[in-house]
């Protein structure tokens, strides 16, 4: 019964990404993406689809999961959820495997392009790995951060700030700006240097180096604890704060 | 009957409240009946509703729900109760039949949704968009959404505002043949009509604070003036005469009018519940407060 209540939940908040337009403006993206990168060569375009796939699979797991958040509280339907048997933690399960569902397949789709059209040599069993922690995880956050956000605006303007902030020192480092040791080591406590590690090591040849183990470890051990005592922990105030009723 | 909720000396505020919203309120609903809250705006019909339905759970004071104590209920609480907030809500950007599917999956009791929608008139329009809907389309979607899952009983915070005539009309038969079909019903109201037609017992609450619970008829009875008014004909006029109903057989002067007079018409002097509610609180009920 638990386990069907969920995959109903599931299945609708799908059905929502589509109803509500959200799919066919990850699609837009993702052929923009494509297009951009079809027209680099070489070098460039080596360095820059990582970044691509980091970019989609966090800032854009923000902006997706605020945007759903945002159409709920503009509907007040988390009234009607809140009245349901449906659990605190099936409710935001839903909301998250949907939404990382929902981004993973964008980003697949991406990459698929340029498999095809590039001939990129990348392992998927990693980086399909690579693309699902760091989706679930920053959609996570990113339910988070909606918690504390009064409107999609606020929301957006602080979604950009951060995910500039975090991502900042990974692209320049990326990009052979910052160099040096200690540089990866520090950049190693953000999510998104680790998200860029376990991405950039599933590109082929596969070296897998204790960066990428405890890149591994740090995402899986700091999202059960993000989503076990903050996640779950403040969101029954959350619902009911957007509930409008 | 037993009673299906207690709840006993409940206060309750808001996070941003100085105050206390509620002020400490004691009630009973009894299984089986329909319990009415009417108050005017801002009285706390709502966070009481929300209170008992357990969205809101900072309170003091005791709740029990069937004996046991609501904060002993865990989620199955919710197979049990039907909801219905004070604006509809739906998924405007999915058709009727999807909202309704998609919430009778999270029950495991499901109502029979082909006869309820047919029953509120809306099975024809059933796959349209909830976004075109009319208001009292979506009034209607609410009450079937708060049925879907057969509960035994139902919250309805302010469930006709907003209906014309007749469609309040089917939500009130609606609300009757669930409380026939066995079913509890809590509604609250600031309209006196719906209170008075619907309810077994009503409470009376204003800023917070309950000031009588009875049933409308003792109240009536109570509060209410018992006269006879009689209207007759007399050199071509219309005369209008009143008589207090206490001792009305014994009463020489109404007995000699209706024996002699050509009477064109006699009312009892009903007063409604409204000026009843204003007699006991001392506010109306279209008062902001
Ligand atoms: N979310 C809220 N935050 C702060 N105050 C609220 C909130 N909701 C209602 N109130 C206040 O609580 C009081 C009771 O409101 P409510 O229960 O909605 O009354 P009613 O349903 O009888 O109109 C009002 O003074 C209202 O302003
Ligand atoms: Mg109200």
């Amino acid at each position: 019964m638990k386990n069907n209540r969920l995959i109903y939940l599931i299945k609708g908040e799908l059905i929502r990404l589509h109803k509500y337009k959200v799919t066919t403006i990850s699609i837009f993206i993702a052929i923009i993406w494509s297009v951009l990168l079809f027209f680099v060569e070489g070098d460039i375009f080596n360095s820059l689809l990582p970044v691509l796939i980091l970019v989609d699979a966090t800032t854009m797991s923000f902006m997706y999961i605020g945007s759903v958040m945002f159409f709920e509280k503009k509907e007040s339907t988390m009234s009607s959820m809140l009245v349901t048997p449906s659990k605190d933690s099936e409710l935001i399960l839903a909301k998250i495997l949907s939404n990382t569902i929902h981004n993973f397949l964008s980003t697949a789709l991406i990459i698929t392009v340029f498999v095809i059209l590039k001939d990129v040599q990348i392992s998927y069993l990693l980086i399909a790995i690579a693309v699902i922690l760091v989706t679930l995880y920053h959609t996570s956050i990113g339910l988070l951060l909606s918690y504390y956000q009064k409107d999609f605006t606020t929301m957006l303007m602080s979604v950009m700030l951060i995910s500039f902030a975090l991502l900042i020192p990974t692209v320049l480092f990326m990009l052979n700006v910052l160099t040096g040791d200690i540089w990866e080591y520090i950049l190693l406590i953000n999510p998104i240097q680790s998200a860029n590690i376990i991405i950039t090591q599933s590109f082929k040849p596969i070296t897998l180096d204790w960066k990428y183990y405890f890149s591994l470890g740090y995402l899986i051990i700091s999202g059960l604890l993000i989503y076990r005592f903050l996640v779950l922990r403040n969101f029954k105030n959350y619902a009911v704060s957007i509930s409008g009723v | 009957m037993a009673n299906i909720f207690e709840v006993k000396d409940l206060k309750f505020k808001y996070k941003t409240n100085q105050e206390n919203v509620l002020k400490g309120i004691n009630f009973q609903i009894k299984e089986g009946e329909i319990f009415g809250f009417l108050g005017p705006s801002g009285a706390g019909k709502s966070t009481t509703q929300k209170i008992i339905i357990k969205i809101l759970e900072n309170y003091q004071g005791n709740i029990f729900y069937k004996g046991k104590d609501l904060k002993d209920y865990k989620q199955d609480f919710f197979e049990d109760i039907g909801v219905s907030f004070e604006m509809p809500i739906h998924f405007s950007k999915m058709t009727a039949m999807e909202n309704i599917r998609f919430f009778q999956n999270l029950y495991k009791k499901k109502a029979d949704v082909e006869r309820l929608m047919k029953r509120v008139g809306l099975w024809e329009d059933k796959d349209k968009m909830v976004a075109e809907y009319s208001k009292g389309m979506k009034i209607r979607l609410n009450i079937v959404r708060a049925l879907l899952n057969s509960p035994t009983m139902l919250f309805l915070d302010e469930p006709t505002n907003g209906l014309d005539p007749a469609n309040a009309k089917i939500l009130k038969d609606l609300i009757r043949e669930f409380k026939v079909s066995g079913g509890t019903v809590f509604i609250t109201s600031h309209i006196m009509a719906d209170i008075d037609q619907l309810c077994d017992r009503v409470a009376f609450i204003v800023n917070g604070e309950i000031n009588v619970v009875d049933t409308p008829r003792n109240l009536k009875i109570k509060y209410g003036e018992r006269r006879i008014k009689i209207e007759y004909k007399e050199n071509n006029k219309i005369v209008e005469k009143l008589f207090s109903m206490e001792d009305l057989g014994k009463n020489k002067e109404f007995l000699n009018t209706i024996k002699e007079k050509d009477i064109e018409t006699i009312h009892s002097g009903e007063t409604t519940l409204e000026d009843i509610f204003i007699k006991v609180t001392g506010v109306t009920l279209d008062e902001k407060q």
